[in-house]
């Protein structure tokens, strides 16, 4: 085991972890932040996207230790209570999500995206979330909500 | 039990893994990895993390030929304006990996160093017990071919294919000092050592020697997005005229076909794509789609030379 000081949305924590365990598990398991959902945990699905350093990467294959140093943005840091972000905002009006399972992680892979392509046309949000697989296939709504978001963040 | 190191310089991770013998594992981006070992492919004790060799990080642009450093991520070389000028077939193999999320954690150096596929390995654990393992783990024949003693997984870089048609080469660094090898030399056909000339060495950079006259390239797969190849093809023209094809996800390692533009036939370039692909039923499109593809894709690139 090895003790680990991680920077998680503001507050530092310290933990043990095995040296090979993924910074998904750390945060659910012993920090229970549960926000970011454990799906496919082999990269396919998206649902685990978290910020590292602002940008997007995938949980299940981030090994925690390689997260010391680094300022970590989880699906809790994106908002607090009622006062939601745009894009989750958006979700939520035009009923972006089904299951609801995917939503975090299309939350995360949204934002960093929005702010690299203010403008994105709607086969960009296409390209952009291609990694965040939907089991209950609700894409046409995810992607209106995002194109909500990208409106009105820019005005 | 497993441990964790980062070293901060080339040489100490050397001696790490020098240390180690054959129980380690280099980490780069570690996307493709991790899976590894959470499937239990990879037991190595010790992990060796590359991303504190900042030396390594750089895209330099010098006149017509590039140096990138193997720790580029493939997102950097997509979206870097020298590489969309001057290279656009490395942008656009680049740009055709995995997704855009991965992509930002990818590196170069790892899609090229990638570890060969086959339908009958890539699977849990789970998996691979109740199927029987097959010989590149600890049985002792192939299963996708109903029991030969050779392994025939594929191998499954795109951004191979691409830099060896632009005649790339690698800078490559052991405890007996720096090399600089032509890129192509660094596969083996064969599916089980798939690399060569790799033996506790570390990729450093990659070299590509001159901007191409004409390039084309083409990644068949199910989805357009996150999945691994199924067939690659990247053709360059360089100034002097000479053509390289390559095919890759279709044989043990990327299939190099260099001709003299003015010498080549549509009919000669399918018969030795052919002849030296060894293609098997390793993949989820069925073979024979597979082969016929290979004609597919040859046909349209040549379709484009031959407009030009």
């Amino acid at each position: 085991m090895e003790k680990v000081q991680l920077n998680i949305n503001g507050f530092t924590r310290i933990v043990l972890v095995d040296p090979h365990e993924t910074i998904l598990d750390t945060l659910r398991n012993r920090l229970f932040l549960t926000g970011t959902k454990k799906c496919c945990d082999e990269g396919t699905c998206g649902s685990c996207t978290m910020l590292i350093d602002s940008k997007p990467v995938l949980g299940c294959l981030t090994p925690t230790v390689r997260c010391v140093g680094k300022e970590i943005v989880t699906i809790e840091g994106i908002s607090s209570g009622d006062d939601l972000h745009p894009v989750q905002k958006h979700l939520v009006k035009n009923g972006g999500m089904q299951c609801g399972f995917c939503t975090p992680g299309v939350v995360m892979t949204a934002i960093p995206y929005l702010e690299e392509n203010p403008n994105p046309s709607v086969n960009d949000i296409k390209e952009g979330l291609s990694g965040n697989l939907c089991r209950c296939t609700g894409y046409k709504k995810i992607i209106e909500a995002v194109k909500d978001a990208a409106e009105e963040l820019n005005t | 039990m497993s441990y964790y190191f980062k070293p901060a310089t080339i040489t100490e991770a050397l001696s790490l893994a020098s240390d180690y013998s054959n129980n380690y594992v280099y980490f780069g981006g570690g996307t493709d990895l991790q899976i590894y070992r959470k499937q239990k492919l990879i037991k190595d004790e010790a992990i060796i993390d590359l991303s504190g060799l900042t030396d390594t990080y750089r895209i330099q642009a010098d006149g017509n030929a590039l140096r990138l450093g193997a720790f580029v991520t493939l997102d950097d070389i997509t979206s870097a304006p020298e590489i969309q000028k001057l290279f656009p077939l490395l942008a656009e193999a680049a740009a055709s990996v995995a997704t855009p999320v991965i992509r930002k954690t990818a590196t170069i150096g790892g899609n090229l160093l990638v570890n060969n596929r086959c339908t009958f390995y890539n699977q849990s654990k789970e998996w691979r017990d109740a199927v029987g393992s097959c010989m590149r783990e600890v049985g002792a024949t192939c299963l996708v071919t109903g029991g030969k003693d050779k392994c025939f997984s594929r191998n499954v870089s795109d951004t191979a294919p691409a830099l060896i048609t632009l005649n790339a080469t690698v800078t490559v660094q052991t405890q007996k000092g720096e090399d600089e090898i032509p890129l192509k030399e660094i596969y083996a056909p064969d599916g089980i050592k798939y690399h060569q000339h790799m033996d506790d060495a570390i990729l450093t950079a990659i070299r590509v020697p001159e901007k191409p006259v004409d390039w084309w390239f083409k990644k068949l797969r199910l989805r357009k997005t996150l999945d691994f190849t199924s067939l690659t093809v990247a053709a360059a023209i360089d100034t002097a005229g000479m053509a390289r094809v390559c095919l890759n996800g279709v044989s043990m390692s990327p299939i190099l076909i260099e001709k003299p533009i003015a010498d080549l036939t549509l009919e000669g370039l399918t018969r030795s794509a052919r002849k030296n692909c060894k293609t098997v039923d390793n993949d989820l499109m069925p073979l024979k789609y597979r082969r016929e593809m290979i004609n597919v894709y040859l046909n349209e690139w040549w379709q484009t030379v031959k407009d030009k």
